[in-house]
């Protein structure tokens, strides 16, 4: 799925957290978006599926192959979501419905989009699971029994279910140590790649940014102040915001 | 719209299945995966969505080995062993009432009133002579009903205004919130005696001023951890698979409400049965002739200085019945609870 973001803004009261950004992802492509906290990467995100606040007020555009987000009514927004966007968010455990069984939030989005027998439902899971490297005993349990590392494969699994066209991932490293940082990275663009989906990939941290993305965009309260191929980004940043955040993520690296 | 969506396949696929496609309505044929990975087409506009319960599902097996991991946790716990006896027998004596009681209701002892308790009388007799046992024993239907009648209806409204104080239209959630908390300054007792007006001392009455009174309590206790629910990433997470604020709301929220809910609704059972014994003695409650628990009370309370043991009996009854429910609503919130019950989640499995 091809993304084309034009002129998008975003106001929530007086306040501007978005403005005058323009991102475009090619079909199959991988796109990054980095910039420090509440630089308004998550509103972008969300903006996407119209997710964003009740109280907040888009404008410009966000074109999904030929499909308007913004301003699109509920129908619409909830076709897209699940069924051809998929969606990974930062905390794993947060983002798990705690009483309810892995299994059955893994299935939620095929459940929604599309009418299949318990067994197909419970293959298309299994098979699902094995992708991310999960055990398949772990559909029956509850969230509070994963790893963070596991949590975050079951969070992907959801996302991939259907086979999504665009996988949108806002910071699902964030939350992990290190190694399991490597292992989500190239589970995810490894999954990505094969089923040719296109990703938006959301992070603060360059040296995660790398092995995700070949392309990037650097937001900065709300406005992308730099873009172009990711490895130019962190070689030779050329507005002290990219620098910045290339340093903290260099000075990450030696530690 | 599309009518004939195909799930994309598990693998790849180079013929991609764009949005633009599929929402144009010219869903691409090679974009289907090999046998077996195709779900089958469901026409958005011509066919409902699909069940949230197949009917392939055994959900009743496993909704009774769920209740057998609840009781038998309850029944681990001391106060749950207490609660569930005292339930147990409220039942039991409940139904035996409605074919026996030791003596008829109406069969009074003219020569024996307010007597102590004897061989013949278990309990003694009241002013009239008669059997307070069997008073007893038969006010206990009268009580249960009003309690589950009450606990019904309590849930009914309760739920419903939590859900739409809760729920993401802005005006439906102030409106609820609003009304709230306007009506739940009307105390139960007022609503009863208002309601008593048009439809004079009934059984009624009672369920009518406690389902509403217990319903409203219900909502705002319940909604903070509803709120925390509505808000949380889990529903964000939801919603970005596609699910409508409704599912949200009823698959989400609530059962992550249901500990404050349960906990509230057994106190309700507690609350109403005390409810019963207070209107029944104001006359606006269950009609006299009627056996309950509050009639009892209230027919003995007059001579209390005089014959106390009359007044014991039933008090006692009342305060049994009301502890065992307290401590049942507070078993059973961490019984049905998936993360401190870890048995229950195995029947999950
Ligand atoms: N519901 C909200 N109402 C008003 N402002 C918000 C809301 N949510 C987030 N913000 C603000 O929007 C800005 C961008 O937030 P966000 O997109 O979450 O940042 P990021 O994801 O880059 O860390 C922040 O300054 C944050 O304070
Ligand atoms: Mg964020």
């Amino acid at each position: 799925m091809s993304v084309s973001i034009r002129d998008l803004g975003i106001v929530i009261g007086s306040q501007t957290l978005v403005s005058d950004v323009d991102l475009d992802i090619a079909d199959g492509e991988r796109v990054g978006l980095i910039g420090s906290s509440g630089s308004g990467k998550s509103m972008i995100s969300k903006a996407m599926l119209g997710l964003t606040p009740d109280d907040a007020v888009l404008s410009g555009s966000v074109n999904l192959s030929g499909v308007e987000a913004v301003g699109a009514d509920e129908v619409t927004l909830a076709d897209l979501r699940g069924r051809y966007v998929g969606t990974i968010l930062q905390d794993p455990f947060s983002s798990l419905n705690p009483v309810t069984t892995v299994g059955r939030q893994i299935e939620l989005p095929l459940r929604l989009h599309y009418r299949l027998s318990k067994a197909e439902r419970a293959g298309r899971v299994r098979r699902m699971l094995a992708k991310v490297g999960l055990d398949a005993g772990l559909a029956d349990r509850h969230p509070n029994e994963l790893s963070g590392g596991q949590a975050q494969r079951a969070a992907i699994a959801t996302a991939l279910i259907t086979s999504p066209r665009l996988i949108v991932a806002d910071e699902p490293t964030t939350a992990l140590d290190s190694i399991a940082q490597r292992q989500i990275v190239d589970l995810l663009v490894r999954l990505v790649d094969d089923s040719g989906a296109s990703m938006l990939f959301i992070t603060h941290d360059f040296s995660v940014l790398a092995r995700a993305t070949t392309r990037a965009y650097v937001l900065e309260h709300g406005r992308v102040v730099e873009s172009g191929a990711t490895s130019d980004l962190l070689a030779k940043p050329s507005t002290p915001q990219a620098g910045r955040l290339v340093g903290a993520a260099r000075k990450l690296a030696l530690e | 719209m599309a009518q004939h969506d195909m799930l994309p396949a598990e693998t790849v696929h180079d013929g991609r299945l764009g949005i633009s496609d599929v929402v144009a309505g010219s869903c691409q044929a090679d974009a289907v995966g090999p046998a077996g990975a195709e779900g089958s087409p469901q026409g958005r506009d011509s066919s409902p969505r699909p069940a949230l319960h197949t009917p392939d599902e055994p959900v009743s097996l496993k909704g009774l080995g769920k209740l057998a991991v609840v009781l038998r946790s309850m029944w681990s716990q001391g106060e749950g062993r207490f609660a569930l006896v005292v339930l147990a027998c409220w039942i039991v004596v409940s139904l035996a009432s409605i074919v026996w009681t030791p003596k008829k209701l109406w069969e009074t002892d003219g020569y024996h009133v307010w007597a102590p308790p004897s061989a013949d009388h278990l309990l003694g007799t009241d002013g009239t002579g008669a059997d307070v046992f069997s008073w007893l024993m038969a006010g206990a239907r009268t009580n249960l009903l009003i309690a589950i009648l009450s606990v019904m209806l309590a849930g009914v409204v309760g739920v419903t205004l939590l859900m739409a104080m809760v729920s993401r239209s802005k005006m439906v959630s102030a409106i609820s919130v609003v009304a709230v908390d306007a009506l739940i300054s009307i105390p139960t007792v007022l609503i009863a005696l208002i309601l008593a007006v048009p439809m004079g001392a009934s059984i009624a009455v009672i369920i009518l001023a406690c389902g509403v009174g217990y319903g409203l309590n219900l909502a705002r206790i319940a909604r903070p951890q509803a709120l925390l629910a509505a808000g949380s990433d889990y529903a964000v997470s939801a919603r970005a698979s596609g699910a409508s604020g409704g599912y949200v709301l009823f698959r989400h929220v609530l059962p992550n409400s249901l500990p404050s809910i349960m906990v509230q609704l057994s106190l309700s059972a507690g609350t109403a049965i005390l409810a019963e014994s207070g209107l029944t003695y104001l006359g606006v409650g269950v009609p006299s002739g009627v056996p309950s628990w509050g009639h009892s009370l209230s027919t003995s309370v007059k001579l209390i200085d005089v014959y106390p043991l009359t007044v014991v009996w039933p008090g006692l009854t009342v305060t049994v019945v009301v502890v065992a429910l307290n401590l049942f609503g507070d078993v059973l919130r961490q019984a049905i609870d998936p993360i401190v019950n870890t048995a229950l989640r195995k029947v999950a499995a």
